[in-house]
């Protein structure tokens, strides 16, 4: 098939990297159309209260949610739709509160640094203004946290999986102040004891790359902040984020570790083979390249064939462990 | 004794045993006494000996292979060969003078230091890749990159870590700087409060980082002097008072932005004792990498050692 299929910009506006391989990705697409279609077949037999947690929707979101049914999905599965419901004031309110001079130059200056390559945010100049809102509202409205950057891809994403300014201010409410641990706060705390947790759990999983990990003397911090600071954003393909994110939204954290182990995993004989910490760090921003990676599909069940406890209680447990 | 057919699971398992055992070895000898591997329970030196004997025998020829390329590659590390520092310098931007055998190589670990949006990243694109993106992307967590640069007849490697500037992403900072042989505070000459900014962490590296690093301050965004908010005169007497190199840079219109860097590098070059190599940023056994450091600890004794 022609390379000139695909354009060098994917579906979300992120350009493609140079040596993207088309060949690999055609083969992979002409399966995954077939996927999508299927998926989108059997979301609509979804009767009644489409959206209460049962065995039947956990496998469903695992499967990956039609694209055009994220933003609702998204909305009821991570609790967002509660927030947005019991919620003392409402989204309009909060944008008008902005006030707070040290906050906004924080995010302007951000504004034009969140995703400059894509193509949807210097030309459609709707998005940073929704990003502005969006970021400035939720840093108003939560104080310990205000504005950690990281949230602007977080927010940059959900924009774009939404196009819906109110949706992914409540998405990123839920994120921050539901899902996800202590990670944006002003220790980051909850970031480093991800680290540790992390730590743990590839010792326990995959003692090799551990060792050889500290052996080249690599801290967790250095190749995997963004893991848990963008939840894969800016780290994996767009599809493979989202299809991550429709299982942190229906699972919980859980998620971001099972995703680490995946791609250590999949990554352990080049990793292995590293021998300086250039060459390692290079490794793990390779990452996204993966034929795997790229496969969303193929990957998320990766994700879910690894074995051991991976539960949330196992993951709180080890949390409580290594509390800072 | 090298059994034919090995199930990948099998072949997995049996070398996770023996990184258990070489791990709890490596960290804590006492553990021997008693320890339980993967749920075996041994209770003598010489009984893990056996096990790992026995599992050793079990290994097929493709485990051998990879075990001896990990070797290898630890060998290459510890002893930081001018072969291994030749191999690595792949940028291709420096070259060594011709003839010179007796040519030292260099490795030295740098980091950047600084308020957000001073030009962090910018000064080491601009110094790595000779580019510059009007707006970079804000770095999360930590960059690495390195580039080889060639002082007189020395060939210098800097491995370069360059850090997310936001107050917060502080509690990471330790483990960055510790270790390192030289450090870039970065401020923007437009901005007073990121000069306040410089000022904190040239105290803190200065208490707390390797005692010999070397500092350097710099006013980046030169190119934007008509909106100056921080005097020249002002930084120079600061960096005078402190013992740190002083320019002001422009990653823009790359400005200073080479010779900081080679200033740096001359720097460490003299205050060197010819000496036997880095290991700074190698710390096996150690296993609680996200933890915050108090002190620049272990960094201390192997700062300053980077020349051979």
């Amino acid at each position: 098939m022609a390379k000139s299929t695909y354009s060098k910009v994917d579906e979300y506006g992120f350009k493609r990297p140079d040596d993207f391989n088309y060949e690999m990705y055609d083969n992979f697409m002409s399966q995954y159309m077939r996927v999508l279609i299927r998926r989108a077949q059997r979301w609509s037999t979804l009767k009644g209260d489409a959206y209460k947690k049962s065995g039947t929707l956990k496998r469903f979101v695992r499967k990956g949610i039609p694209g055009d049914r994220r933003t609702t999905a998204w909305m009821h599965i991570s609790g967002a739709e509660d927030l947005k419901k019991t919620n003392p004031v409402n989204y309009a309110y909060l944008t008008k509160q902005i006030d707070n001079q040290q906050i906004i130059e924080t995010i302007r200056i951000d504004l034009p640094r969140t995703f400059p390559d894509n193509i949807f945010f210097p030309i459609d100049e709707r998005l940073p203004a929704m990003l502005y809102n969006v970021l400035a509202a939720f840093a108003h409205q939560n104080k310990d946290v205000g504005y950690c950057q990281g949230l602007n891809y977080i927010a940059g994403l959900l924009l774009l999986a939404t196009k819906d300014e109110e949706a992914s201010f409540w998405l990123l409410k839920a994120l921050v102040e539901r899902i996800l641990p202590q990670y944006y706060v002003a220790t980051m705390t909850g970031l480093l004891t991800d680290l540790d947790v992390l730590d743990e759990l590839v010792l326990k999983h995959e003692p090799l790359v551990h060792r050889h990990i500290h052996n080249i003397g690599m801290p967790w911090a250095m190749g995997t902040t963004k893991w848990f600071v963008c939840l894969y954003a800016e780290v994996l393909p767009t599809e493979t984020v989202f299809r991550i994110w429709d299982c942190l939204f229906y699972e919980g954290s859980k998620i971001i570790f099972r995703v680490a182990l995946a791609l250590i995993k999949l990554h352990k004989q080049e990793i292995l083979r590293t021998s300086e910490l250039g060459e390692l760090i290079g490794c793990f921003k390779n990452m996204r390249n993966h034929e795997t990676v790229i496969n969303c599909h193929k990957f998320m069940q990766e994700v879910f064939k690894l074995s051991g406890n991976l539960s949330n209680s196992q993951i709180e447990k080890l949390r409580r462990k290594h509390k800072k | 004794m090298v059994p034919k057919l090995l199930t990948p699971e099998q072949k997995e398992s049996r070398m996770n045993i023996c990184a258990d055992i070489l791990n709890n070895t490596d960290t804590d000898p006492d553990l021997l006494d008693t320890v339980t591997l993967k749920g075996t329970r041994f209770e003598s030196v010489e009984a893990v000996k056996a096990k790992v004997t026995e599992v050793l025998n079990q290994l097929t020829e493709a485990d051998f292979q990879l075990l001896s390329a990990m070797e290898k590659s630890y060998g290459a590390v510890a002893k930081s060969s001018t072969a291994d520092a030749m191999a690595t310098n792949r940028s291709g931007t420096a070259q060594r003078p011709n003839g010179s055998a007796q040519g030292k190589i260099c490795q030295f670990k740098l980091v950047l230091l600084g308020e957000s949006a001073v030009g962090k990243s910018s000064l080491v694109l601009r110094f790595v890749k000779g580019q510059f993106h009007e707006y970079q992307e804000s770095t999360i967590g930590a960059a690495f990159l390195t580039q080889t640069i060639c002082l007189d007849d020395t060939t210098v490697k800097f491995e370069i870590w360059d850090t997310a500037g936001q107050e917060r992403y502080h509690s990471l900072a330790p483990m960055y700087y510790r270790g390192a042989q030289a450090a870039i505070v970065v401020y923007d000459i437009t901005n007073q409060d990121t000069f306040g900014r410089a000022k904190t962490w040239v105290k803190e590296l200065q208490r707390q980082a390797s005692p010999n690093i070397v500092i350097a301050l710099a006013g980046n965004k030169q190119d934007l002097a008509n909106k100056r908010m921080v005097e020249y005169e002002e930084a120079q007497t600061y960096a005078d008072e402190h013992g740190l190199l002083f320019m002001e840079t422009s990653a823009k219109t790359a400005v200073n932005v080479n010779e900081i860097f080679l200033a740096i590098g001359r720097e460490i070059e003299e205050a060197e004792p010819r000496t036997y190599p880095r290991t700074s940023s190698r710390r096996p056994g150690g296993s609680g990498q996200g933890r915050r450091l108090a002190e620049g600890d272990t960094g201390a004794k192997a700062a300053g050692n980077c020349c051979k």
